[in-house]
């Protein structure tokens, strides 16, 4: 038990969290290896051997392998993403020293929150990466406020996702000025409104392995951490984005596009609904041909910063009570952002 | 879960993202084709992470000092790591079990196509040489649309594409999906047939056939789109790379 003293002394971590607070038997003692039998994972193998001979020639419905295709699609495609933020979050915790962070960031939190959301710019990835680097950010001790900032701008600031929305929207640079301002707008308001109003409980900064082992060890524990907590999540918004993908009818849309209000918060809410990456979902909104300009600011500002694998990641990463409070509050300061700039601009 | 479940999790997953991405080509299914490496990669790091950690946990002598930190416990999930890491085994699932095929006239039937984009009218190269011209679905939209040269006027031209049905008589669709980034961003491209019995929904054809000209002078609204006098048909297998 002799990390326990070393978690307590963590200053950045509350532990008044009941669960957290004690730590498990299990701690401390080494299980022989044969005692732990993975019987939950042979299960897994033989449903998937039997199932491959009993239950593949039925799945064949047309509804199920459209829904199963969206589903695996989600999955492939955010992966690499979540992969490569997760290695960057754990090469900042187990490469680059604590020290850092507080030389690179304006030591005042209010002048760090803009600091951090223009270097989401230089994060070429989309939202399953910013949580992960996210939380290592944290981990590392940059300000909760600061990092949130990160999170929010990096998937909608950065250079890859600006070149596809100007590809998306030929001949309309004004609809990438619009969604960088709107988007990192929007990223340092949501900053500051938590710097004075959040609450430490609220937030559970992930703790990390702190193994003192060598660096690539250290390095890889933390990556298997992440992967476990943030790939289940992720999986589990693309359910329910696929399941939302399908059954949701595109007719009804145009109905509702010639009302200005209603519009925008119809494109909000398809954003967050569909959870389309922020690399694509430019030229989703193109598509969207019968909304006003504003409304797919909206759906561009929306997308990349609540979607549902995004809150699916959040509450994983972050915890429930973060993302009943911050989820909402970003939700609402999106809406609001771009139609203030839809409406003076485009 | 324990450490050794959690490790042959990840290292599932990384095998059978390898073996949509890098032995085969059942990726295109689900995303563009530029993304092969990225998948890769990441299916490799999977399959590195987890056997290197299965090694770590199965050898007892090789469990170092900082082992007991990284018990995945503490994070107000479970004792023993996050149940939701089981998640992680449904898309293998999905890849084994239902095999998802590119999609079809169902998810065609979702979503209207956008009219087409009035980028670069003109900027269409002649056709040339002779016989039938090969053209994926979405040029011999741009061509029937923007092109002020008219180049499709009374050239045979061979389109491929899986079978949507419509609602008027004695026509069908040759239709095929574009995708941007994954399929969960996909509308369909659709040109219409006519003079060709309409074959089995979803069958993948190659239909060969002349460009009926727009008979109006501007664009209706609503959704048109462009007209093929088919004059043959052939089934063909399901391409490597379904989307346009």
């Amino acid at each position: 038990m002799e990390d326990v003293p070393e978690l307590r002394t963590d200053p950045r971590n509350t532990w008044d969290d009941g669960d957290r607070a004690v730590p498990p038997d299990s701690w401390g003692r080494d299980t022989a290896p044969g005692l732990s039998l993975p019987w939950g994972f042979a299960l897994v193998v033989v449903l998937l051997v039997v199932g491959r001979s009993v239950l593949t020639p039925h799945l064949t419905s047309p509804a199920l392998q459209t829904w199963a295709t969206i589903f695996v699609a989600i999955c492939v495609q955010a992966l690499p993403f979540l992969v490569f933020g997760v290695a960057l979050s754990a090469a900042i915790t187990a490469f680059v020293p604590a020290s850092f962070w507080t030389r690179a960031l304006p030591g005042h939190p209010v002048a760090a929150v803009p600091v951090a959301g223009m270097a989401g710019a230089v994060l070429p990835g989309c939202e399953c990466a910013s949580v992960p680097v996210a939380s290592g950010l944290m981990a590392r001790g940059v300000t909760p406020a600061a990092a949130l900032a990160f999170l929010l701008a990096s998937p909608a600031v950065n250079p890859v996702v600006l070149v596809a929305t100007a590809v998306a929207f030929p001949g309309q640079p004004m609809m990438v000025a619009s969604r960088f301002g709107a988007s990192l707008a929007v990223a340092v308001l949501a900053g500051w409104l938590w710097l004075r109003f959040g609450r430490s409980e609220w937030l559970r900064i992930p703790a990390r392995p702190h193994g003192d082992g060598p660096g690539w060890a250290r390095f890889g524990e933390a990556m298997r951490h992440d992967l476990l907590h943030a790939g289940g999540f992720l999986i589990f918004g693309g359910l329910a984005a696929a399941t939302l993908n399908v059954m949701v009818p595109r007719e009804w849309l145009t109905s509702v596009a010639g009302v200005p209000a209603v519009a925008v918060l119809t494109m909000a809410l398809l954003a967050v609904l569909l959870s389309i990456c922020s690399e694509a979902d430019a030229f989703v909104a193109a598509s969207m041909t019968a909304f006003s300009p504003t409304a797919k600011l909206a759906f561009l500002v929306v997308g990349p910063m609540v979607d549902l694998k995004l809150i699916a990641l959040q509450t994983g990463t972050f915890g429930r009570a973060f993302a009943v409070r911050f989820v909402p509050l970003t939700f609402v300061l999106a809406v609001l952002v771009s139609s203030l700039v839809g409406g003076l601009v485009l | 879960m324990n450490r050794v479940t959690q490790n042959l999790v990840l290292t599932l997953l990384g095998c059978a993202v390898l073996r949509i991405s890098a032995f085969s080509t059942i990726y295109l299914n689900y995303v563009r084709p530029g993304f092969r490496p990225f998948l890769i990669a990441a299916g490799a790091v999977l399959v590195v992470l987890g056997v290197a950690g299965l090694f770590r946990s199965i050898r007892p002598g090789r469990f170092s000092p900082a082992e007991p930190h990284a018990r995945e416990d503490g994070h107000g999930h479970s004792h023993d790591g996050p149940r939701v890491a089981w998640l992680m085994c449904l898309p293998v699932f999905a890849v084994f079990l239902v095999a998802p095929p590119p999609l079809g006239s169902f998810a065609a039937a979702r979503s209207d196509t956008p009219p087409p984009r009035g980028h670069a009218v003109g900027s269409f190269a002649p056709l040339t040489g002779d016989g039938p011209v090969d053209m994926p679905i979405g040029e011999f939209i741009g061509r029937a649309w923007d092109d002020d040269k008219k180049s499709l006027t009374g050239r045979q031209v061979r389109l491929t594409g899986f079978v949507t049905p419509s609602k008027k008589p004695g026509q069908w669709y040759v239709t095929r999906m574009r995708i941007a980034c994954c399929a969960a961003d996909a509308f369909p491209l659709k040109v219409v047939v006519r003079g060709i019995k309409a074959p089995p929904v979803d069958t993948w054809v190659e239909v060969t056939g002349t460009w009926i000209p727009r008979t109006f002078g501007t664009m209706p609204n609503g959704v048109v789109y462009p007209e093929l006098s088919g004059t043959s048909l052939m089934a063909v297998e399901t391409p490597d790379e379904p989307y346009d």
